[in-house]
């Protein structure tokens, strides 16, 4: 109930955000008669109008995860990858990236670091060597 | 042009050596995604994309090889249905009633040989449907003006809210919020920048390949990884092998579900998940007093294989005649089209025979391929099922990764796509179906596209949309599709 209470104020928030920055729109000038406006703003105040009815009207519950630290956990290890992928290279942060995911789904540490360390180097082999579409090298002598 | 002079033309661009074996390799991505929950043509297509660009794959062959992991994904999830009493593809889950019980009997090969023959049959002749369906849809598409066309994309997205499990609103907010998301960048009639938040990156718009693997590829991580695993494996029973006389029992749910998968599938909208479901129900009710479904009945296992088969093959015909998808998994095929410069609709069959032709020809080829690939390496498939989570989910979110950059090369795409499995995850967790947010995204454009054009013709007079016979019924018709769910009885 409270979720979609939530997701309903939120969406009623969008989609009152959307309509005003559509319908502020500054447009040099106007090739056609209804112009890049109205239908986004329009899209935007059926949104607010959904957020509307599930606010007032709140279906089922929202189940808590079995695992509670698992999604939190997953989403920052994906977030370290998208934030060292660059500054350390591919091979690393994917390695890192999928060691912990395997951690997460229950691998024992070798076995995670073995899963982690093979996804990454047959990845880099399948993407840059093969098909010849480069991925960050990093600091790895490569 | 003669259908046959076509398909013959086709069947030149499918039979190449190069066609035959990326069909014959999407065939087997299919089959396996279909079997592993998690991993369904939706995200595997839009995993695939990047690379069918890398590889500068002509549009015939990167279709051929897209289309036969899509329908390839029909024939893998009866499979994890009926072994584990799990669906390896939503539109499997009516295949675990009947499917399971007859596994537990020892009958399991038996209900995977009905169910992969079943498959075929419900694919084969949805293709003879389509080839001979196509080309009269397409022509009547042609003539649409911009007016129709609003139409009829306001046809497709009301009938998001009609076919949906849960309640209406809630898909429409979602197809709301894909519209929205289709918008942001830079409007191509006039230069204005919209929804950009001052960002350089989102003024190309958003990336469809993030969009999708962020809500289906990363979403779905995130909610395999919040559930305790189950490990129990099953086996394939030794038990008596399907006779011939079994198959004969079964012919008519089959050809009854063809029926309607097929129509069902054509519907834009409506998915295999809902012809499933309407074929099985309808099979109970017609055989329920002599049956014994639920506890392990062929015509159960049957009927909702070739449904969903059926239906997957109908939904292609409006994405390839009219442009329209129907499901989201078709969607993300027009997206891979658009992609390659090519607009399906009306004129496809003209401008691209090669392209139209082509994946319809390979579709006859890639179906018997499938039907020899399931039929006796059921085993092999089955044996992915053993292959532990911890194996290979790290792997499918590093290649989700990986195909994200290589198709934009920003690390800013990573974080966006980040976002939109968190997006995923929870709107999963609220019964808030995703497939219109991705319907919605492809759609915009060309819905406010052709509102726009339509508003150009017509000097901005606003009843220009309801202009022909065609914009009256299609709007006639919307306006039912959204009503429905406001009227009909609300489920408990």
């Amino acid at each position: 109930m409270i979720a979609d209470r939530i997701l309903g104020a939120a969406l009623i928030a969008l989609g009152a955000l959307g309509a005003v920055s559509a319908m502020q729109l500054e447009v040099p000038f106007a090739a056609d008669p209804l112009g890049p406006s109205p239908f986004p703003a329009a899209v935007a105040m059926l949104l607010a109008l959904c957020g509307l009815g599930m606010l007032l009207r709140p279906t089922d519950g929202f189940a808590p995860p079995e695992r509670r630290m698992a999604p939190p956990l997953l989403v920052l290890a994906m977030l370290l990858y998208a934030l060292l992928m660059l500054p350390l290279g591919f091979l690393l942060a994917a390695a890192l990236m999928a060691t912990t995911v395997a951690l997460l789904f229950g691998a024992r540490p070798p076995a995670a670091l073995l899963v982690g360390v093979t996804t990454a180097i047959t990845l880099w082999l399948l993407f840059d060597k093969l098909l010849d579409l480069p991925l960050p090298k990093g600091i790895l002598p490569l | 042009m003669d259908v046959f002079t076509a398909l013959g033309g086709g069947f030149g661009v499918a039979l190449q050596p190069g066609n035959l074996l990326l069909a014959f390799i999407g065939c087997i991505l299919g089959t396996a995604i279909g079997v592993l929950p998690g991993i369904g043509p939706l995200n595997a297509i839009a995993l695939l994309l990047p690379f069918c660009l890398a590889l500068r794959l002509p549009p015939e062959s990167a279709l051929i090889l897209l289309a036969a992991v899509y329908y390839g994904s029909g024939y893998g999830g009866r499979i994890t249905a009926i072994l584990l009493n799990m669906p390896g593809e939503p539109s499997a889950v009516l295949t675990t009633l009947d499917g399971h019980p007859l596994a537990k009997q020892g009958r399991g090969s038996a209900a995977l040989a009905i169910s992969g023959i079943g498959s075929f049959v419900g694919a084969t002749l949805s293709v003879i449907a389509m080839t001979f369906l196509s080309v009269p849809l397409a022509k009547l598409a042609v003539a649409f003006s911009p007016a129709d066309y609003v139409a009829l994309i306001a046809f497709a997205l009301s009938l998001l809210g009609a076919v949906s499990d849960g309640p209406a609103i809630k898909a429409w907010a979602a197809g709301c919020l894909g519209l929205l998301l289709a918008m942001v960048g830079v409007d191509s009639g006039t230069g204005v920048e919209r929804f950009t938040l001052g960002s350089l990156e989102l003024l190309g718009g958003i990336d469809f390949t993030v969009l999708a693997i962020g809500l289906f590829a990363i979403g779905e991580i995130l909610l395999l990884i919040e559930t305790r695993l189950r490990t129990e494996a099953a086996k394939l029973g030794g038990g008596a092998k399907l006779s011939l006389r079994e198959v004969i029992f079964c012919t008519p749910a089959m050809l009854r579900a063809t029926g309607i998968g097929f129509v069902i599938g054509v519907l834009p909208g409506a998915g295999a998940s809902v012809a499933s479901a309407l074929s099985y129900t309808a099979e109970k009710r017609l055989n329920g007093a002599q049956g014994k479904f639920g506890q392990g009945d062929l015509r159960g296992v049957a009927a909702p294989e070739t449904a969903d088969n059926a239906a997957q093959i109908g939904n292609l015909v409006p994405m390839l005649s009219l442009g329209i998808p129907g499901s989201g998994t078709t969607a993300v095929l027009l997206g891979a089209l658009l992609m390659y410069n090519i607009t399906p609709g009306p004129l496809l069959f003209e401008q691209r025979p090669d392209v139209a032709w082509g994946l319809i020809a390979s579709m006859y080829i890639g179906n018997a391929m499938l039907l020899l690939l399931n039929l006796p390496l059921v085993g092999v498939f089955a044996r992915l099922l053993t292959v532990p989570a911890w194996v290979l989910y790290p792997g499918v979110l590093a290649l989700s990764f990986a195909g994200v950059y290589a198709a934009s090369n920003s690390a800013f795409d990573l974080l966006l796509a980040i976002g939109f499995g968190v997006m995923g995850w929870l709107f999963r967790k609220m019964a808030i179906p995703l497939v219109p947010i991705v319907l919605g995204f492809v759609l915009g454009r060309m819905l406010e596209d052709n509102l726009r054009r339509a508003m150009s013709l017509s000097d901005g007079d606003v009843w220009a949309l309801l202009g022909s016979p065609i914009c009256l019924m299609l709007w006639a018709m919307t306006a039912a599709a959204l009503l429905w769910p406001l009227l009909r009885p609300r489920r408990v």
